[in-house]
């Protein structure tokens, strides 16, 4: 993926050596802050090096990361290899068993379950609240009357804390519930769908939950989006007389393209997290038909104390997710590329 | 001209379809909130509370600390919110600061080398639970389960990697020649973040501080692994109040969402001009 990205900055500003106006601008800097006058002057003039700098905001980040990544990376490896559970002592104490857990956790066909369904949701889900989101920014695009009062009410969603929507929904959704009132009243007869018992329908209603509070979010990236085409390639298409269906095709959707990406990227890379909804709505029954991937590992490591089990669940999954992480960090990278490749005359 | 009218009340029902979806829950919870015990479940349910009353507010704000006992459990919250107030505005606050100094030392100076931001964002697109198993471990033997510091350290780093992104697209958007130019008038690097950079991108932060702040506020995966009785997160005393009542107090329940949910759109609404712009990810056309 070495591409040949253009610096973040243009060529003046990154280091070049014996660049002139950059290193004539240092020196004067250092000039005018007069070394004798206190410590704190000397040692803001040391900070002042680009040298310096510029690793300034860099070591207390890495730092952070390194304290609570590598560690905890080495002791996930570390404890998927061996067979401790909480209840068993010190985990220093706990039996090597090698691969064991790995193939226990390939054989276990919860788990298995858990990963298709976590995949099945977001594929789900995901294109809903595309949809849906771009569907509205668009019947939102021209001013017109009441256009604040929607956008408005549509961005709500994203404001509440998830485990409420998980909460609120399931106070709707019970079986005599306002949810079931309502869908009676549309469909003109009586409708009991016992949405938190029923297996497909506690399906639907985890999905409703993300659906409901992340269109909000789609909704946002393509109003802005929207707002953000360059008006030339439009109004040059209507005079050579394109339809508004044809604009819409050939030429709006091609230039949305990267916002599309982060919408898709931004939402697939929470939706495989789906941890709030399953646990509030429904604690992933009926049986296990709403049981994600992060409900059962959470179950795995605490209800049932099960923590090499976990971990090395945790690692196939790491695996699994790895795959796709490389392909969305690709498509953000092509997308900033081509950007910044259109930004340069 | 026909058409054209036939087109804004198809724009307005569908748009209006929505928006009763989008209110309706909220709408419901609300309520909910204000309603007697003997109105929580009734067939038909009641949109409008009968004899509205302050009394779940009054439950759970009175202080004091949750008692759990016999199926029945009274959970006072305002601990709760203190913890999860304190911890998200912490860590939200650090990480705005470090994160736009970090941005803005990468996309003038290229520090990191160029994927750095697509590093950092790969981690945070790791799902949570694949960490929070040897956390737990890690933090006991480091005696931070439990602590404020703890969880403040957690949502620092999963804070991060967004306030980086979005910090970015506003950063661009500064002319470096106006920074130049203060440069070569003797202005210190200091100077010119505190005297051009940070007021040239104070809506950016203001949105990012909101949006962190949103998302630490809400978490509930790590906060329930890396806590037990000590700190105690409001989305955790929901889930705790969902999953250890037989009989729900549906009442009291709702006044909580509705206490967690009011600060954040209140704020939501006074930046709302500038929330469309810092979702762009550095990825819009100026």
């Amino acid at each position: 993926m070495g591409g040949s990205e253009r610096p973040p900055y243009p060529p003046g500003a990154r280091r070049a050596p014996g660049d002139p106006g950059r290193s004539s601008i240092d020196a004067q800097a250092t000039c005018r802050t007069n070394p004798g006058r206190s410590w704190i002057d000397g040692v803001l003039a040391r900070l002042e090096r680009e040298r310096v700098f510029k690793w300034l905001p860099f070591v207390p980040v890495q730092g952070l990361f390194a304290l609570l990544l590598l560690p905890n990376a080495l002791l996930l490896v570390y404890l998927s290899f061996l067979s401790w559970r909480i209840t068993r002592g010190a985990w220093w104490n706990a039996p090597f068993t090698g691969l064991d857990s790995f193939l226990g956790a390939l054989g276990d066909e919860r788990f298995l379950w858990a990963v298709g369904r976590t995949f099945g949701f977001a594929a789900v889900a995901v294109p809903l609240e595309l949809l849906l989101g771009f569907g509205l920014a668009l019947l939102c695009r021209e001013p017109f009357r009441g256009r604040r009062i929607y956008t408005t009410v549509f961005l709500l969603p994203m404001m509440i804390v998830p485990a409420v929507v998980g909460y609120d929904l399931s106070m709707l959704l019970i079986d005599q519930g306002p949810f079931n009132q309502v869908l009676s009243v549309l469909a003109g007869r009586p409708i009991t769908v016992r949405w938190l018992s029923d297996y497909t329908a506690a399906k639907l209603a985890v999905i409703g939950a993300d659906v409901w509070q992340w269109t909000a979010l789609t909704f946002l990236v393509f109003v802005s989006g929207l707002a953000g085409l360059p008006r030339d390639p439009i109004r040059a298409a209507r005079v050579m007389g394109a339809n508004r269906w044809q604009i819409f095709w050939h030429v709006e959707l091609p230039l949305l393209k990267p916002v599309i990406a982060i919408a898709v990227v931004l939402r697939s890379m929470e939706a495989l997290k789906i941890f709030d909804y399953p646990m509030l709505l429904t604690q992933g029954g009926p049986g296990n038909s709403t049981e994600t991937i992060a409900v059962y590992l959470w179950r795995m490591g605490w209800e049932f104390a099960r923590v090499s089990d976990a971990a090395a669940m945790s690692l196939i999954l790491l695996v699994v997710v790895s795959v796709y992480i490389f392909i969305a960090i690709r498509v953000l990278r092509r997308e900033r590329r081509r950007l910044a490749e259109e930004a340069a005359p | 001209m026909m058409r054209r009218r036939l087109f804004g009340v198809a724009r307005h029902a569908g748009l209006l379809v929505w928006m009763a979806i989008t209110l309706a829950p909220i709408y419901w919870m609300v309520m909910t909130s204000f309603k007697h015990s003997g109105e929580w479940v009734t067939w038909p349910p009641r949109w409008v509370p009968h004899e509205p009353t302050l009394i779940n507010y009054v439950k759970v704000l009175t202080p004091g600390t949750s008692t759990f006992e016999l199926g029945r459990q009274t959970l006072k919250i305002l601990k709760p919110l203190w913890d999860s107030l304190f911890i998200a505005t912490t860590a939200s606050l650090v990480a705005v600061a470090l994160g736009s100094a970090l941005a803005y030392s990468w996309t003038r100076f290229g520090t990191g080398g160029r994927r750095y931001p697509y590093n950092i964002l790969s981690i945070r697109m790791v799902p949570p639970i694949v960490i929070a198993v040897p956390f737990v471990v890690y933090y006991v033997t480091l005696r931070l389960l439990d602590t404020y510091t703890g969880l403040i350290l957690v949502y620092l780093a999963t804070s991060l990697p967004y306030v980086i992104w979005m910090m970015l697209a506003f950063i661009e958007e500064v002319p470096v020649e106006l920074e130049h130019a203060a440069r070569v008038m003797g202005a210190s690097r200091f100077r010119v973040l505190g005297r051009i950079v940070l007021p040239l991108t104070a809506a950016g932060l203001v949105v990012t501080f909101l949006f962190v702040f949103i998302l630490n506020w809400s978490e509930l995966l790590l906060a329930m692994t890396l806590t037990n009785t000590e700190v105690s997160t409001i989305p955790i005393t929901l889930n705790k109040f969902q999953s250890a009542n037989e009989g729900r107090d549906y009442g009291p329940q709702a006044a909580i969402g509705t206490i967690a949910t009011l600060p954040v759109v209140v704020l939501g609404f006074l930046i709302q001009k500038h929330l469309v712009r810092g979702f762009s990810f550095g990825l819009l056309r100026k």
